[in-house]
């Protein structure tokens, strides 16, 4: 089942006469029904664990919980996406599969709980990831021009940092710690900064990792701590070891340059792509296969404003390729999604599957037409 | 209504240095019908009433607005809501219920010293020992909040609401999150405060609510009860 670009949904939808509330939500709905999808109706109340599983307690504070009679933890359906994914691996992995929903979701905010509906598509396994994409940022800007709103569009490369973080000229083990704080410009600040900063004097001689092993190995059992069910003894010693290791190997001045350069590039999608292949060329990176991906994908989004931030990802570590956001005129994010081909391996299914969708605002878009 | 309701900590000691306090400041609080009353008043001022709570409802009353002002933890304060530090104002912090709310890992941790190396860990718990990085506390809601500041998103927080200490070697969490004065109940159950581990410094607080009904008459009323106490309600 590959239901393609659809083009023609997106001029249906653009030619209709945008009028009333309540039309808009038709029309909004006939698009989620033109996706040439299922259409996903997953419960409400939904076991809770998953959600911490997944995207930890950042996310699980947002959770409206409950609790049954045992004490297992429940909560409203906070996204539609795991639930629709989690059901697609139950179901069996393998075929390409696209869903699209439309629906009430419930989150806590700074002001109270709140419910709110929101409309998407997911697309798994299709044989094509950019053919995906395009088809999830059609289906977002034909959501948004629903509602007459032309978006600012704001572009990730989290292929294209990684594509980066390969390549760059430093001690392997450093690669996972700066991957790890993508997303959240502050803790990369901090990491970036502890690196430049002189490395700490020389410690003293190196214990044997044996003698450091019987030594940890002593704390825990005085301790009374179990020495296999949390951290053990031997991955204590090797961290610690690591750790005395990356001290010495220290990540080169230039690389730190180039990172920091690199995380600060933003500005309309061409001029900034272009800043990126300055970098590339300058650090001789062979960055041009994720730039030409992001390049594909602009011809689809024609006229809109588009701009790319090196540094913008989501925090969670699924995520891949591309990723995107969607904000409208009162600066509110209407639209976000991308590429998340690790997700479902994350939920477990046994090989990366590749994935692709977004999730509308709707109470959003409809604050765009009444203000 | 013009009175105006001042909530103290209802037992134990931070009930008597809370009177004694006052009592310094020429107010004495009276509990008429003794330590099982909930009820009291301070000479000499009939229009405030005083009630007696647990220090952790008169947070929740504050913030709440349903008691207008009141001693209680800095850390209640943050715990109990996330918008709880911008719902009050902190008149006056009283100089005793001191208080670290700390993190800390086992002592045989010798590669984790600082909340970076956290980060470390946390990042590849879960490929290594299929679970989330588990943390034992009462603070929830102040360990999401500084644990997302250093960008750690890689755990699960189990709450704990007694003896969080034992938690590691009960083996019902990795580390904790807990209250220490010393620092000597967690030394004595092997675990160690990271260097950059201290996640807020409490102490018992003379705290205004923002969100009480403030009428001109109550609000001077209130003034002229804290002038007396040598502070103001910042707002």
């Amino acid at each position: 089942m590959d239901p393609g670009l659809r083009r023609d949904d997106t001029v249906f939808v653009g030619v209709m006469e945008v009028t009333n509330p309540a039309l808009r939500r038709a029309n909004l709905e006939s698009l989620v029904e033109a996706q040439g999808a299922c259409r996903a109706t997953p419960p409400l109340l939904l076991s809770a664990d998953p959600y911490f599983d997944l995207a930890g307690e950042e996310f699980g504070r947002r959770l409206l919980l409950t609790t049954d009679t045992t004490g297992a933890e429940y909560c409203l359906r906070p996204d539609f996406t795991l639930p629709i994914v989690k059901s697609y691996i139950d179901d069996g992995v393998g075929e390409p599969a696209a869903f699209s929903y439309m629906g009430p979701i419930f989150r806590q905010r700074e002001n109270g709980p709140a419910e709110f509906d929101q409309a998407g598509i997911e697309l798994l396994a299709q044989p094509d990831g950019d053919v995906a994409l395009d088809q999830v940022l059609t289906f977002a800007r034909a959501a948004l021009s629903i509602f007459g709103v032309a978006p600012d569009i704001r572009l990730g490369g989290v292929g294209l940092f990684e594509a980066l973080l390969v390549q760059a000229d430093m001690p392997d083990a450093w690669r996972p710690r700066i991957r790890n704080r993508f997303g959240h410009p502050e803790a990369m600040n901090r990491l970036l900064t502890r690196l430049e900063a002189a490395p700490d004097a020389p410690r003293g001689k190196q214990p044997s990792r044996k003698a450091l092993v019987a030594d940890i190995t002593e704390q825990m059992v005085a301790a009374g701590l179990s020495l296999s069910e949390s951290r053990s003894p031997d991955e204590i010693a090797d961290r610690y070891l690591e750790q005395q290791a990356l001290d010495a190997a220290q990540v080169p001045p230039a690389t730190l340059k180039l990172l920091r350069d690199y995380l600060a590039i933003s500005g309309p999608v061409l001029q900034a792509l272009t800043q990126v292949e300055a970098l590339a060329a300058q650090h001789k990176l062979m960055l041009g296969a994720p730039i030409r991906t992001i390049r594909r994908h602009l011809d689809g989004l024609g006229e809109a404003r588009v701009a790319f931030d090196a540094g913008f990802s989501p925090r969670l570590d699924y995520y891949t390729g591309i990723v995107f956001e969607m904000t409208g005129p009162r600066g509110d994010i209407l639209a976000s999604g991308g590429q998340y081909d690790r997700l479902l391996e994350r939920l477990g299914a046994t090989a990366p599957i590749a994935a692709s969708g977004c999730s509308v605002w709707v109470d959003r878009l409809e604050a765009e037409v009444s203000a | 209504m013009t009175g105006i309701t001042l909530a103290v900590p209802s037992k134990g000691r931070l009930e008597e240095l809370t009177r004694e306090w006052f009592a310094a400041n020429g107010l004495v609080i009276t509990r008429p019908g003794g330590a099982r009353s909930y009820l009291g008043a301070i000479e000499g001022l009939p229009d405030v009433t005083v009630r007696f709570f647990p220090a952790s409802e008169i947070a929740r009353e504050l913030i709440r607005g349903t008691i207008d002002f009141g001693v209680t933890g800095r850390d209640l304060i943050h715990e109990t809501s996330e918008s709880g530090p911008a719902s009050v104002s902190i008149a006056k912090p009283l100089g005793f219920g001191n208080a670290d709310v700390v993190v800390a890992v086992p002592d045989a941790w010798i590669d984790v010293t600082h909340m970076h190396d956290l980060a470390d860990v946390a990042s590849d718990f879960r490929s290594r020992h299929g679970r989330w990085l588990r943390i034992a506390t009462k603070y929830i809601t102040i360990t999401r909040q500084h644990f997302a500041r250093a960008g750690i998103a890689e755990y699960r927080t189990v709450e704990s609401l007694g003896a969080t200490e034992a938690a590691p070697a009960s083996g019902v969490a990795d580390i904790v999150v807990d209250i220490t004065s010393t620092g000597s109940t967690l030394a004595a159950n092997g675990l160690r405060v990271l260097e950059d581990g201290v996640m807020l410094q409490s102490e018992a607080c003379l705290v205004v609510s923002r969100t009480a009904g403030w009428s001109a008459r109550r609000k001077a009323r209130l003034d002229a009860v804290l002038q007396r106490l040598g502070t103001s309600a910042g707002f």
